[in-house]
């Protein structure tokens, strides 16, 4: 049979339509190509590379390309949906401007800070990078480096990291971004339960008969989960959805019970619930009795601004912020019994009727009901009080741990459950809930790690908003960022994080595929591989540990980070940067480099390249010569096993379409806490908070405090800031799809009518957004999906042309060191 | 043929090898961008939504095809789905619109329902229009077919 | 005190009873006919008053605010569809028909039928209803007030809008709200609405 090219074409086109929706053409069909070798592709499963929902997609490569992604139907989280940005994930790799060499700022071929970007070599690269080091750390001590990591962080990368950091320099000071995402969840988790990350999973979600989203637009920022909800409300009729915000967004679409809150009182309102639960008898008594303790937190402790703030010298407690004092419930019913409905009310802006129709949902003993909640609650001055508030009313009325019933704090980023927070990429944790600052959590890592006593410090690094003050201040002068667009992020970039990057002692390394403007501000940029480029694990929130395979090569010189952290390691030895008295203690170590300390220690190397599925590429393991991330997986669930945290055997998540941790005897746990669902909880007792020593959770007395800055008559608006559904934080790969770019091109400022109508501003105007720290221009859009109040504007931070973190105020929750994005007070003037 | 490929490659080395030697100012490297970070630069007016009407290809049979028409105001909520009002089965052949596909009818467990499914109600979280902005970085991701093609 | 008040009342009686006894028939005729002018300037003045956007919102907030978004209230060529443009007979005898029966509005602000947005939301399908027969039954008149079916290009129209507007609307066969629905406010729950 002969075949014009045209009909060859035609063929093949139908043919690979047909191939990949996995039907069978007739092999009658016989002017058609029906030889399924000339049509194949390759598919594999992976986690997507976005939010924190952990959808499992299916990638298609064909000669060492991706060419398609669509959702996996085998995985459970989201049954073969993908959001927009999902969907399109085959062309994240592919935009022309990836950085596919080192490249270092330089004059006439000399390292020159005010210098021109230059491609070099990845020997000159980290020659230099270990000289700038190696001088650093002799001159200042091991406080004087630091790393800023990420919670996209691939959970081997974000080991490997940790190692490097506390158990190779001996400095603490790692940070991952997760610091602005998830700090006051985990602070809520730890005060509360003893213990990080959701006792319930997302099966909860076809259970509940109520959900209440506090601070979380799930319609655009975990859309999948939204199909999950929705789902749920459009199916069952007497479920009802209540959602929680500044403003009107997209989720108050599915709302039977729309409620716009005034900044800050979210806190008023949870004690309210809490109140109205007691005042109208709706205590769960016996489950109170048995599982629960109370306590009162301390007050006016800050807002975790510089010391020399005037905000920050005004509060008495700073010192002293995380700590608390055992109350009884009679005390806790006083103490919130000041919240009652007229004045939460007032406070809040809320009307009477549909507080108590909220409390209502809790209350109700035949309701089970699941509260999500995202940056509304953490980032928040007063974020880890907002999450412990939200565990109040769960424990008081015993909805906690069974399915439906499950106060659920969602993630942002992809790993920042399993890499940021499991494996502790934090400047004041180790693996597994484990803290630098116990001795015996510290014992416990030398052993494991095998590494002598004395090296990992026992006082916590600085933290991500630290570590740009430190940055400023020319007390942290080599710094390394990888996976993360920090110059984009963090808060009130003018007066911290430019003049911390530019200041002229210092040495900023940049780690990424694409150039940022955090490479921008960089001295040196180093290319990474990304996503399926890489054999990879990432954690979502419902603790699902979920594996990759390397299905394409990465372009250039690029390389993974976790390549770049070993590779590096290689660069040093103990005597270089570990205290003499503790290699003259255990002159085993002497004159061994650090990548044969971290890397070679007899764990790490363990597994031959023999271990590994010939069927896919593994760049990291062939020029290391072992399965690296097998060794360094297997090395960290030491950690956790036998102690609540317990993950699967490596080779079995190449396998599944992710696990639930913990899992026990090859079970994974979908609720935790609960006897017969959880193996840690012991027989007979029904209920068991075993983060706590006596199996009890906490409930706390907390107050409503106000925002550290509010709008008076001259910044007379909030600024409220956040994402939109489109992109992926601030925009670094989902500004480069063509598609979603024309989707959502640039940031506006979204406002009420009336209030640009008072400004003389109309749709389109190009306006300044300005506070006290900086401005930026944008412009006005009144009609947008966004619908804020009178008095309230939110922009989005995606865009690298409007830095919105110029405007954005660097204040902390003093617990979880996490910013406020939602609140600061700006005004608006026409450009 | 052949000498063309040769072309080609010829082309592509001394780009990459001239991309080897090349410097680049440290204000023009954050392609997305291209101003120096303490200087705000006025942000372009805002694009118009393609209202053509007309149907994009898609990258990938199993893509969610891109809106060619306006969609101000339109209302999909607890009370109304007005995407549905063209797009659904009943009304497609009259409105001319295409009909969702028949995934839109399946719920979690791959069953067929006799209607839209819940969890695809919000249409607007996979489809979404396109803007007249010429995107800031080009993309190389290859079709299917450009890669059948080369191999023939 | 009542019985002066019958009293006056009495005299006020014998004058309109009897007008001619009291004043002259030039004075009466004269006098007719300005109060008459100020009868129906302040008629005309009560009637503009009460087709006002302030007037409207003042008890429908929510469907004003929600108008505010829409291309009917701001748009390219600057021309604004207020309320009564499209809820208002531009017909003197439609106008006085309808104003009648806003009395009955007016009956309902005083009992307070959707005094809060909840209220509102609760009557929002009833009321969108109403409007939608009425302009149903007249033929979308109030659309044609502005819109005329010989002046459109269908050349200047999106492909589907002129694909709709020269078969169904040109045939008479469908009337513009039974497509257009919804563009100027939010719609109320359309689970028992046909073709929708």
């Amino acid at each position: 049979m002969k075949m014009n090219r045209r009909d060859f074409m035609k063929a093949n086109a139908a043919m690979a339509a047909a191939s990949v929706a996995g039907l069978a053409l007739p092999a009658a069909a016989s002017n058609l190509i029906t030889s399924s070798e000339q049509t194949k592709l390759e598919w594999n499963k992976a986690p997507c590379r976005f939010c924190g929902t952990g959808c499992s997609v299916i990638v298609a490569t064909r000669d060492g390309k991706v060419v398609a992604t669509h959702g996996d139907a085998k995985s459970e989280v989201n049954k073969g949906l993908n959001c927009i940005k999902g969907y399109f994930l085959s062309k994240i790799m592919y935009g022309k401007d990836r950085i596919q060499t080192p490249m270092m700022r330089m004059t006439n071929g000399q390292y020159d800070k005010n210098g021109e970007f230059t491609p070099i070599t990845w020997d000159t690269a980290f020659d230099t990078m270990a000289a700038k080091w190696k001088k650093t750390m002799k001159e200042k001590g091991p406080t004087a480096v630091g790393m800023f990591g990420s919670g996209q962080w691939t959970v081997f990368e974000g080991y490997a990291a940790v190692k490097l950091m506390k158990a190779g320099f001996g400095s603490n000071n790692i940070d991952p971004n997760a610091r602005h995402c998830m700090a006051s969840a985990v602070g809520g988790f730890m005060r509360t339960f003893g213990i990080d990350e959701p006792m319930g999973c997302y099966d909860d979600m076809e259970a509940a008969d109520a959900f209440v989203l506090w601070g979380s637009n799930m319609a655009e920022m975990h859309p999948i989960l939204w199909t999950r909800v929705t789902d749920r409300r459009l199916s069952a009729p007497h479920v009802k959805v209540a959602v929680l915000s500044t403003f009107e967004n997209r989720s108050f679409d599915l709302a039977d019970l729309p409620v716009v809150f005034e900044p800050q009182t979210d806190l008023a309102i949870l004690n309210f619930i809490a109140n109205y639960i007691i005042q109208n008898n709706k205590v769960n008594k016996d489950f109170v009795k048995q599982h629960v303790n109370f306590r009162k937190g301390q007050t006016d402790i800050g807002y975790g601004l510089r010391a020399s703030n005037p905000l920050q010298q005004k509060a008495k407690n700073v010192a002293t912020a995380g700590s608390s004092t055992a109350i009884d419930f009679e005390e806790f019913k006083k103490f919130v019994a000041d919240y009652d409905v007229t004045s939460v009310s007032k406070l809040s802006g809320v009307s009477e009727h549909k507080l108590i129709e909220l409390a209502e949902l809790y209350a109700d003993p035949n309701r089970k009901v699941t509260s999500f909640w995202t940056m509304g609650f953490n980032q928040h001055t007063r974020g880890v009080w907002c999450n412990n508030l939200i565990y109040n009313i769960h424990l008081l009325v015993g909805k906690i741990s069974t399915p439906g019933n499950s106060p659920f704090s969602l993630t942002g980023q992809p790993s920042a459950c399993g890499t940021a927070r499991e494996v502790g990429t934090f400047s004041h944790r180790l693996p597994a809930d484990m803290v630098v600052t116990n001795p015996k959590h510290r014992a416990a890592a030398q052993k494991i790690w095998n590494i002598p006593e004395g090296i990992i410090p026992p006082k916590p690094g600085y933290h991500a908003v630290e570590q740009n003050r430190r940055l400023k201040d020319g007390d942290l002068n080599c710094y390394w960022v990888q996976v993360n667009n920090n110059m984009q992020a963090a808060a009130n970039m003018n007066e911290e994080g430019l003049p911390g990057y530019r200041n002229p002692e210092n040495f900023i390394v940049v780690s990424d595929a694409y150039p940022t403007v955090t490479t921008q501000a960089a001295d040196m940029i180093l290319p990474a591989a990304m996503w399926v480029e890489k054999e990879g694990a990432y954690g979502n929130a419902e603790r699902r540990t979920q594996f990759w395979h390397q299905m394409v090569k990465a372009p250039g010189e690029s390389r993974s980070d976790l390549w770049q952290l070993m590779e590096f390691s290689k660069r040093f030895t103990t005597d270089e940067v570990w205290p003499k008295e503790v290699l003259d203690a255990n002159p085993q170590f002497k004159g061994k480099t650090l990548y044969q300390v971290l890397y070679q220690n007899g764990n790490v190397e363990k597994f031959p390249l023999s271990d590994m599925d010939s069927k896919y590429m593994n760049d990291e393991a062939n020029h290391f010569g072992f399965y690296a991330q097998k060794g360094l997986f297997e090395e960290y669930a030491q950690f956790g096993r036998g102690r609540g945290h317990d993950l699967a055997d490596f080779d079995r998540y190449h396998e599944e379409h992710g696990l639930r941790w913990p899992v026990v005897n090859g079970v994974e746990t979908k609720w935790r806490y609960r006897e017969g669902s959880d193996p840690y909880v012991k027989a007979g007792t029904g209920f068991q908070f075993y983060g706590k020593p006596d199996g009890k959770a906490v409930i706390y007395a907390l107050p409503y405090e106000p925002a550290p800055e509010s709008p008076d008559e001259e910044f007379d608006l909030w600024l409220s800031t956040g994402r939109v559904l489109e992109h992926w934080h601030s925009g670094s790969m989902t500004q480069r799809v063509p598609e979603l770019y024309k989707a959502f091109p640039d940031a506006v400022c979204f406002m009420h009518p009336e209030d640009a109508k008072k400004r003389g501003l109309r749709r389109g105007d190009a306006i300044k957004v300005i506070s006290r720290r900086g401005e930026i221009k944008t412009r006005v859009e009144t009609r947008g999906r966004n619908k804020p109040p009178v008095g309230l504007v939110f922009v989005p931070w995606f865009d690298a042309s409007q830095l919105i973190n110029k405007v954005t105020l660097d204040a902390t929750d003093p617990l979880s060191k996490q910013t406020d994005f939602k609140k600061c007070a700006i005004k608006i003037v026409k450009a | 043929m052949k000498t063309r490929k040769i072309l080609s490659v010829i082309a592509l080395v001394g780009l990459s090898m001239s991309a080897m030697a090349a410097t680049i100012p440290a204000d023009k490297v954050a392609t997305l961008r291209q101003v120096p970070l303490d200087i705000e630069p006025t942000p372009p007016v805002m694009p118009k939504v393609d209202n053509t009407d007309v149907e994009k290809a898609r990258s990938y049979p199993m893509q969610p095809p891109v809106i060619p028409h306006k969609i101000d105001g339109y209302q999909i909520d607890l009370k109304a789905n007005k995407c549905m009002q063209c797009h659904s089965r009943q009304s497609s052949t009259y409105s001319k619109a295409p009909m969702v596909s028949v995934t839109h009818y399946m719920d979690r467990d791959n069953n067929f329902l006799a209607t839209l499914s819940p969890r695809r109600y919000f249409c607007t979280q996979c489809h979404v229009p396109q803007v007249d902005a010429k995107p800031l970085v080009g993309n190389d991701f290859v079709d299917l077919h450009e890669l059948m093609k080369k191999e023939k | 005190m009542v019985a002066s008040l019958l009293a006056k009342l009495k005299v006020i009686w014998g004058v309109i009873r009897r007008p001619s006894v009291h004043y002259s028939l030039g004075f009466l005729t004269l006098g007719g006919f300005v109060a008459g002018i100020i009868f129906w300037g302040g008629f005309n003045v009560a009637l503009e008053a009460s087709s006002t956007e302030e007037f409207c919102s003042d008890c429908h907030q929510n469907v004003y605010h929600e108008l505010q978004s829409t291309i009917h209230y701001s748009n390219s060529s600057g021309v604004r569809a207020t309320c009564h443009d499209c809820h208002v007979p531009h017909k003197w005898t439609d106008k006085i028909a309808r104003k009648m029966q806003a009395s009955r509005e007016i009956y309902g602000q005083i009992i307070g039928t959707i005094d809060t947005p909840e209220k509102f939301e609760a009557r929002r399908g009833t009321l969108a209803k109403h409007e939608w027969k009425r302009l149903k039954a007249n033929d979308s008149q109030e659309c044609r007030d502005c819109h005329k079916f010989d002046s459109m290009d269908f050349t200047r129209q999106s492909t589907r809008a002129a694909q709709m507007h020269s078969t169904a609307l040109a045939s008479g066969e469908k009337t513009c709200i039974d497509c257009h629905k919804g563009i100027a406010h939010r719609l109320p729950d359309m689970a028992d609405v046909k073709d929708f």
